[in-house]
């Protein structure tokens, strides 16, 4: 969701470290829409394996932007049969809620008890972590919607939160084979995307907010979630082949011009301000067959951004910008039936970075940034079930990237969001199982285990933290209506 | 087959003779048929594959499906009378607001469309299962399934299609018959006394068959 926290860094390079510190380890947004399941009278299952995993029926619905509707409508047509309206009897809305239990291994400083440092209580109870109203469903003939508001306990206010209005249709080819094309107007890239792959919507599904992140992280990673306007146009053919293209540009939340007072233009006092449009784009193949199904995409975005400042360090958007492009894979294998649901999953996104803007901040001219991320599911009769997953994210070393200092105003240096040796070296793993008494109701148990956390297995923040000090407990219960 | 389970057959047989001879008068015209075309490929099509030759076992071959029998499940689907399992789920709100026409349009579709043999091929339990479509469970009071759904097992207008049909949704549907979720009398006494190895037995038949 919007409000994510970028870390203490301060000064000229922040909006580089802020993006680094932006996408990892935060917690994703959420998504599990029983108003699909009113509109289109069909239950869960017929979309999800357990939500918010889809199903290839789910993805052929999303693709045709959310409209299947099995409602009675209310209509209007002209003399010729076109259609003017056809507005379901019943609106599309849902509600969702997250209460959580957060608990690390060990606690973090405690920021009010100055020059002697004690730790922060550990166990945050969220209540909720995240409430979310949606409108998901069908808003026209060939228009419908997925828009989501949160409320969320860090920020503790209500916000944009992810969104996607898709405009499709299908027509059939010469040889009958159906081929749908569409548009996506989304706030989040890969928000639009029909696999459990992609960083919008992999694994883990729900996460604490309550724990520590690591310091870098991708720019497709989230990073720019709900911060960018995109536009992409797509095709699916016979439910199988399915390639997109589009663009990004800043729609910043919050962002007020200093001198108009108004929400634009951007100037510099907006940090990561998109240059121009980032260009995105998709390729992607499924294929099913008996209960099986399996799909290998890439998918990749390039972002060119002024680094700007924040209000009292303004830096001008113009000049040199700083590059990240971004190349990733995707493979995603599931095998349903009504007994077992097995799904087998992962990405792997590179990152070029060309700093220009930074350098003279100090940054390397040139770095680099992977993340790894696979996971493995299995339900058993969509009931009880749990998922094991994978994370590693490697790359350059950058002190000034990933700095070893987060000073405080104090002067103290707490460490825990920092890396010693300026790598951002991550990997961990997670483990989940979950319960759903009722297919719409989940209650999970995660733990997120690190083995190497901001460059480090051990003293990673130079001030005697250990990668598993950041271990973390969270207890889950998450319901839609 | 027992008298009672041979009253239960010639009872259906004439109940629905009768239904189909009324649901034949109502033929979808051209604009119907294209509309329903268009529905199976880009709806239903997503399960059922477009042509009805579905890939996934879960969901029913429809392709070569008889049309008065098609249409009658889909009425009861839209009636909410069908109850098994994943009528409730998927198909109680697919067919919600279908109207007559659309019905009648799209049981011809897949009536048309023809049906792509299985892979499956011959075996124990195939040979087995042969022997009971063909002879019943007389022990059990098990019919001969060929009685009703033809010697081909293509069916009647009144008796569904069963050659090629995925293993494990006849297997469900016996289930249901069994259970009378799936609440068809006639069925029920056919499957009431069958055992889970001749259900699977007869269930491999079925799909081998072209």
């Amino acid at each position: 969701m919007s409000g994510r926290t970028l870390g203490g860094f301060v000064g000229r390079l922040a909006a580089v470290a802020a993006l680094a510190a932006a996408a990892v380890g935060v917690a994703p947004s959420a998504y599990a829409v029983p108003s699909f399941a009113r509109q289109t009278g069909m239950a869960c299952e017929a979309c999800h394996t357990v939500f918010p995993e889809l199903t290839h029926f789910g993805r052929v619905f999303k693709a045709n932007g959310y409209i299947l509707s099995n409602v009675k409508q209310v209509q209007d047509v002209t003399g010729k049969k076109e259609e003017l309206l056809s507005l379901a009897q019943m609106v599309p809305l849902s509600i969702m809620a997250q209460v959580s239990y957060s608990q690390m291994k060990t606690g973090v400083p405690d920021l009010a008890s100055a020059g002697a440092p004690g730790i922060a209580q550990n166990g945050t109870a969220g209540f909720p972590q995240q409430l979310s109203l949606f409108y998901a469903g069908k808003i026209a003939p060939n228009f419908g919607a997925f828009f989501q508001i949160t409320y969320g306990n860090d920020s503790g206010t209500i916000g944009i939160d992810n969104t996607d209005l898709r405009f499709a249709d299908t027509t059939l080819l010469p040889d009958n084979s159906p081929l749908t094309y569409g548009l996506s107007l989304n706030n989040n890239p890969t928000v639009q995307d029909l696999w459990n792959t992609v960083p919008a919507w992999g694994f883990p599904y729900a996460a604490s907010n309550a724990t520590v992140s690591p310091l870098a992280g991708t720019a497709i990673d989230g990073a720019f979630a709900q911060d960018v306007a995109g536009l992409t146009a797509y095709l699916y053919w016979n439910e199988s082949l399915y390639a997109e293209v589009g663009g990004y540009r800043s729609a910043k939340q919050g962002q007020t011009n200093e001198l108009t007072g108004g929400a634009g233009p951007l100037d510099g006092s907006a940090s990561n301000a998109v240059s121009g449009f980032a260009p995105y784009w998709r390729l992607a193949y499924e294929y099913n067959w008996d209960r099986h199904s399996l799909e290998a995409g890439l998918y990749g975005i390039q972002f060119r951004l002024f680094p700007g400042g924040a209000p009292g360090g303004e830096i001008p958007l113009s000049g040199p910008v700083n590059r990240f492009s971004d190349v990733a894979e995707d493979v995603q294998y599931q095998f349903v039936s009504d007994e077992h649901q097995f799904t087998l999953a992962g990405t792997h996104i590179h990152e070029s970075m060309s700093l220009d803007a930074s350098t003279a901040g100090g940054t390397n001219p040139k770095d680099s940034l992977s993340t790894t991320r696979f996971w493995a599911t299995y339900y058993y009769r969509r009931k009880i079930g749990g998922t094991l997953g994978y994370f590693s994210t490697t790359g350059s070393t950058d002190p000034v990237l990933y700095p070893s200092d987060a000073t405080l105003p104090s002067g103290a240096n707490p460490g825990v969001i920092v890396s010693a040796n300026g790598s951002p070296d991550t990997r961990g793993w997670m483990a989940e199982v979950n319960y759903l008494p009722w297919l719409n109701v989940k209650i999970s148990a995660q733990y997120v285990a690190y083995n190497k956390f901001n460059g480090g297995g051990t003293n990673y923040d130079g001030v005697g933290r250990n990668a598993s000090d950041n271990n973390a407990f969270y207890l889950l219960l998450w319901f839609a209506y | 087959m027992t008298i009672v389970t041979r009253s239960l057959v010639w009872l259906a047989t004439s109940t629905l003779l009768t239904m189909g001879a009324a649901a034949r008068a109502d033929e979808p015209d051209a604009a119907s048929r294209e509309h329903a075309q268009r529905i199976a490929i880009t709806v239903c099509g997503t399960c059922h594959g477009p042509n009805g030759n579905s890939v996934q076992p879960k969901y029913p071959r429809l392709a070569g499906q008889n049309a008065h029998y098609l249409a009658a499940q889909l009425k009861a689907f839209r009636a909410q009378t069908r109850g098994d399992p994943d009528a409730i789920g998927y198909m109680w709100g697919m067919a919600a607001q279908l109207d007559d026409t659309t019905i009648e349009a799209l049981a011809a579709y897949y009536a048309g469309q023809k049906a792509e043999p299985s892979a499956k091929g011959p075996s124990a339990t195939v040979t087995r299962g042969r022997e009971i479509y063909e002879h019943g469970v007389a022990a059990q009071g098990v019919p001969a399934c060929s009685s009703c759904h033809g010697a081909d097992a293509h069916g009647t207008q009144e008796f569904p299609r069963l050659a090629g049909q995925h293993a494990q949704y006849v297997l469900k549907q016996l289930a249901s018959f069994q259970s009378n979720m799936r609440n068809v009398a006639i069925m029920h006494g056919v499957a009431q006394n069958l055992i889970l190895d001749d259900m699977d037995a007869v269930a491999a038949f079925l799909e081998s068959q072209p």
